[in-house]
């Protein structure tokens, strides 16, 4: 496959930004994986006499309203930030690439009906839509999930399905579908293949953005319910006690902030890596 | 041009029905009860009929549809269940705010972003690139409400340079402008992040291109070469872009407001969500959406102003 | 040859220019000299990558900075050198005394304008019109380049012309101040063949009506033989002949101009009652990475010497106004400096 040959490999290492980000994304997963080896402190464990603490070396980060230890909660919270971040967009993936594909396969009405429908469901911002279905399905993390999947299903509609119409049109396709492969086996062994490139760095982009997202659900109370610590929701606690306590806002965006600038690394390099133009 | 714009504004009114119809659909069918989620299991037997009642829950889905398009139609939004009072005017009157600042923001973020992202594609590779690539990363990473904090821990409270709280309830201009600078900066600062970088790649693009050669070889001054025929052509992919991006900027916003306490449509809704205040919630989303589709018609018309190959079919 | 004065209008001397690529340096002019005398049209010829476009705009310093580099050399014209100029005395040249168009019209004009307007702006830089008189002077120039209906052209946009018509506009923008120099790279080469012959056409008769000197870059010889006077022949960064038009096709020294005349197909031309296969010149152009010692053309050549593949030959003057850089014609010439 087009992603992982010899020179591809070669050209990724040179890619220093894409390998920063790769790293930390591992090293996110370590912490997510090893949270309550790495912590400290359980999440849940309150301490009402230490409430409201700055940091100090009992507690590297803090202490939030109810004497938990901010640090240990931002590492648990990398489990929330990362399994809804990725679950989204591989499960929007495989949902909207299907679908893409085939409506870019088939052509004709479906396509251009199915076509409508994406554009029309893009033109919703993925927050508003994430709101819009939580609000009515209920907070909490399954619905957060499977909110931000909905949002992103189009998107990766439309990438997939743009390069489908194009590539439908090739002789070797046309071969294949002389030979009697199915329109099914088309679509997987010859179609999806090209596109593995362009859905590999929308993915790791999207995946950041699907991070804010979810941080930002928490923020309004829609996402994650206590006592899982989110990192969005610390920082709405966070701006409550601004006055007090701003540590509890500023480190948990520390944590959003470097996890979704290693996916923009990554899906950056990435792109740099599959650029045409800048193949030597 | 003519043709164009109307074919454009012809096709907005199917997505207001679309955004009408999947905010209602949504809302009632992935939601369940309503009157559950209004009253949790707490409600008595006749609190949820009288709701049941109130809602026209007991309608077939499809009436309720239609009656509530009909009521859309008139400007009746419905009464918040929590207070009783209507909606519509409720939104009307916190509206300019969420307007103004997504504005502001818009502005900020194009008067911010082209000069950087024209000034990191002149002096390619060189520091000014660098640093640009780097801030337009580090802003892109940033979620825009986290900015928003920060900025207000540094500018409002350590140094005390502007208002904490983002309005004020009387002013005149200058107010309102002072309260508005951060909560917008905050905004703005994420979508030149974006806007940079889509200058810069498409400035480097047309810098390198024929036309421009051809400006030079005219013996144009290197400023008429870059501005007026670079970056004009640059225009449109930066005007498409925005475009866009103004949806993300309107979520953006909803979260701002709550940041800096600014009043606004997106405080409405984030209230309405915290007391389950359905028909408010329900409302406060068409109306975000509706927003949004006549946005996004601004936009595509300004296109059409900007693209001569529109601009004269 | 009504007009044609020996006074020289154009002095390329010495010129080298090199570019900074990935993979290393390429020499992609070695010492390029010539001269431009007033009134003529001179033909400068050679395959893709022989340097003839790089010379060009290096006369009005277009080339791009990085990665290209202007080594040595100097362009004389009006008793100043070119090359020494500040920027702004550059600009005052290019579009107004010396005036260059390109091959693509359809990218080398700009989207976004009215084809009037891009006329326009050369006026008003040049000669400080306001915008009404320049309009109306774009007009004007419209009508010289044979456009139908310049008032309506006059506000059209490129993309809703023809290729020909675009390239008459580029033409229109060169030619609005007058210029005494006229570098014209591959003009026609995006053309069908008929919007061609019209193009040189125009060319030519504005060529006289305006009493200017045409530098025209082609690789196709026919094109040469219509058009010019005096053709110089370029290879892999240097010139290996130059000569007047005739003389050149008729009987040229060097192998390579030999070469390109002998693959030009011939109707109807046949070798023992059989239709003649087309003659090539056998071998590639040598990567500008890699060039060969000695003569650059010496791996392709017919008539190749031990001694051409040890030492590059010196441009010499075989006769008057031919000038060739080859071993066979060596003994013959004088070094041409």
């Amino acid at each position: 496959m087009l992603l992982f040959d010899q020179k591809a490999q070669a050209a990724f290492k040179q890619n220093k930004a894409a390998l920063v980000g790769l790293a930390f994304i591992v090293l996110i997963l370590l912490i997510a994986l090893f949270a309550n080896i790495l912590a400290p402190y359980d999440v849940r464990t309150q301490d009402i006499m230490q409430r409201l603490r700055p940091p100090s070396s009992h507690h590297w980060l803090g202490t939030d309203e109810f004497g938990r230890d901010v640090f240990s909660r931002i590492l648990f919270g990398s489990r929330v930030s990362l399994f809804v971040g990725v679950t989204s967009i591989i499960t929007a993936m495989v949902f909207g690439v299907l679908l893409g594909a085939y409506s870019g396969f088939k052509g004709g009405w479906i396509d251009q009906v199915l076509s409508k429908v994406i554009d029309s469901l893009m033109s919703f911002p993925s927050l508003l839509l994430g709101i819009l279905i939580v609000s009515a399905m209920g907070p909490g993390i399954r619905n957060a999930t499977i909110a931000i999947a909905v949002a992103y299903i189009p998107r990766f509609a439309r990438i997939a399905r743009g390069p489908t119409i194009v590539l439908k049109e090739n002789e070797f396709i046309m071969a294949a579908r002389a030979c009697g492969a199915t329109d099914a086996r088309v679509i997987f062994r010859h179609i999806i293949p090209n596109l593995v490139g362009e859905i590999a760095v929308m993915s790791s982009l999207w995946i950041s953005a699907a991070i804010i997202i979810e941080a930002s659900l928490s923020f309004l109370g829609l996402g994650v319910q206590p006592p899982m610590p989110s990192w969005g929701m610390m920082i709405k606690t966070g701006v409550d006690a601004l006055h007090m306590a701003p540590w509890l806002a500023v480190f948990p965006g520390v944590a959003i902030c470097l996890s979704v600038l290693a996916f923009n690394l990554l899906g950056d390099g990435l792109r740099d890596l599959l650029d045409p133009k800048l193949i030597r | 041009m003519l043709g164009y714009a109307i074919r454009r504004i012809i096709f907005t009114i199917p997505m207001l029905f679309f955004v009408f119809t999947v905010v209602f659909f949504v809302m009632r069918l992935a939601g369940g009860d309503p009157t559950y989620v209004i009253l949790g299991d707490q409600g008595s037997q006749e609190a949820v009929t009288q709701l049941r009642l109130k809602l026209g829950l007991d309608e077939p889905l499809i009436v309720q549809y239609v009656q509530a398009l009909k009521n859309l139609l008139q400007g009746n939004m419905g009464e918040s269940i929590i207070n009783d009072r209507p909606i519509a005017p409720q939104i009307m009157r916190v509206l300019p705010f969420t307007i103004e600042l997504t504005i502001a923001a818009i502005l900020i973020g194009l008067l911010i972003g082209i000069p950087l992202g024209v000034a990191a594609a002149l002096r390619r590779n060189k520091m000014p690139d660098y640093l640009l690539r780097v801030f337009s990363l580090v802003g892109l990473s940033t979620p825009s409400f986290y900015l928003g904090i920060l900025l207000l821990l540094l500018f409002a409270m350590q140094l005390d340079w502007f208002p904490i709280i983002g309005y004020k309830r009387t002013g005149d201009l200058w107010d309102r402008l002072y309260y508005l600078f951060l909560p917008a900066l905050s905004l703005g600062l994420g979508k030149a992040a974006f806007v940079s970088r889509v200058t810069r790649s498409n400035m480097l693009e047309r810098l390198g291109s024929d036309f421009v050669r051809t400006a030079r070889a005219k013996g144009l001054s290197e400023y008429k070469v870059i501005y007026k025929h670079a970056l004009k052509d640059c225009m449109i992919p930066i005007v498409t872009v925005s475009g866009v991006y103004v949806g993300v900027l309107m979520g953006g916003a909803i979260l701002t407001e709550t940041v800096f306490n600014r009043p606004g449509l997106g405080k409405f809704l984030v209230e309405a969500i915290a007391q389950r205040d359905y028909s408010a919630i329900q409302s406060g989303l068409v109306f975000y959406g509706i927003i949004i589709v006549l946005v996004n018609l601004t936009v595509d018309l300004l296109y059409g102003l900007i693209d001569p190959r529109v601009k004269y079919e | 040859m009504t007009g044609l004065t020996m006074e020289t209008i154009l002095q390329v001397k010495n010129l080298s220019v090199i570019f900074n690529t990935f993979e290393g340096k390429i020499l992609a002019l070695d010492r390029v000299g010539f001269d431009l005398f007033a009134g003529e049209t001179l033909g400068i010829v050679g395959e893709s990558g022989c340097g003839k476009s790089v010379t060009a705009l290096s006369i009005l310093r277009l080339i791009a900075s990085p990665p290209g580099e202007v080594t040595s050399g100097q362009i004389i014209y009006a008793g100043k050198d070119l090359m020494t100029l500040s920027p702004s005395a550059m600009r005052d040249i290019r579009g107004e005394k010396i005036s260059m168009i390109f091959q693509e019209p359809a990218t080398s004009l700009s989207p976004v304008f009215t084809v009037g307007e891009q006329i326009a702006e050369v006026f008003r830089q040049h000669l400080g019109l306001k915008r009404r008189e320049a309009l109306e002077q774009s007009v004007e120039m419209l009508k010289k380049v044979n456009i139908p209906e310049p008032q309506m052209a006059c506000r059209c946009y490129p993309y809703e012309m023809s290729g020909g018509m675009r390239q008459r506009v580029m033409i229109a923008m060169a030619l609005a101040c007058n210029p005494k120099v006229l570098l014209a790279d591959e003009p026609t080469t995006a053309l069908d063949v008929t919007i061609q012959a019209q193009v040189i056409d125009l060319i030519k008769q504005l060529q006289q009506d305006m009493g200017m000197s045409v530098i025209y870059i082609t690789h196709d010889l026919g094109v040469v033989a219509h058009i010019s006077m005096r053709v110089i022949v370029m290879y892999v960064g240097r010139i290996v002949e130059e000569a007047p038009v005739m003389d050149l096709l008729m009987s040229p020294m060097h192998p390579y101009t030999q070469g390109l005349i002998d693959s030009i197909p011939k109707l109807g031309e046949k070798i023992r009652g059989k239709k003649a296969p087309l003659k090539e010149i056998k071998g590639m152009v040598p990567s500008l990475l890699n060039l060969p010692p000695g003569c650059k053309f010496s791996e392709r050549c017919r008539h190749v010497m031990d001694l051409c593949r040890q030492r590059e030959p010196e441009l010499m003057q075989i006769a008057p106004g031919r000038l060739c850089r080859c071993w066979l014609h060596h003994s013959k010439g004088e070094n041409s400096t």
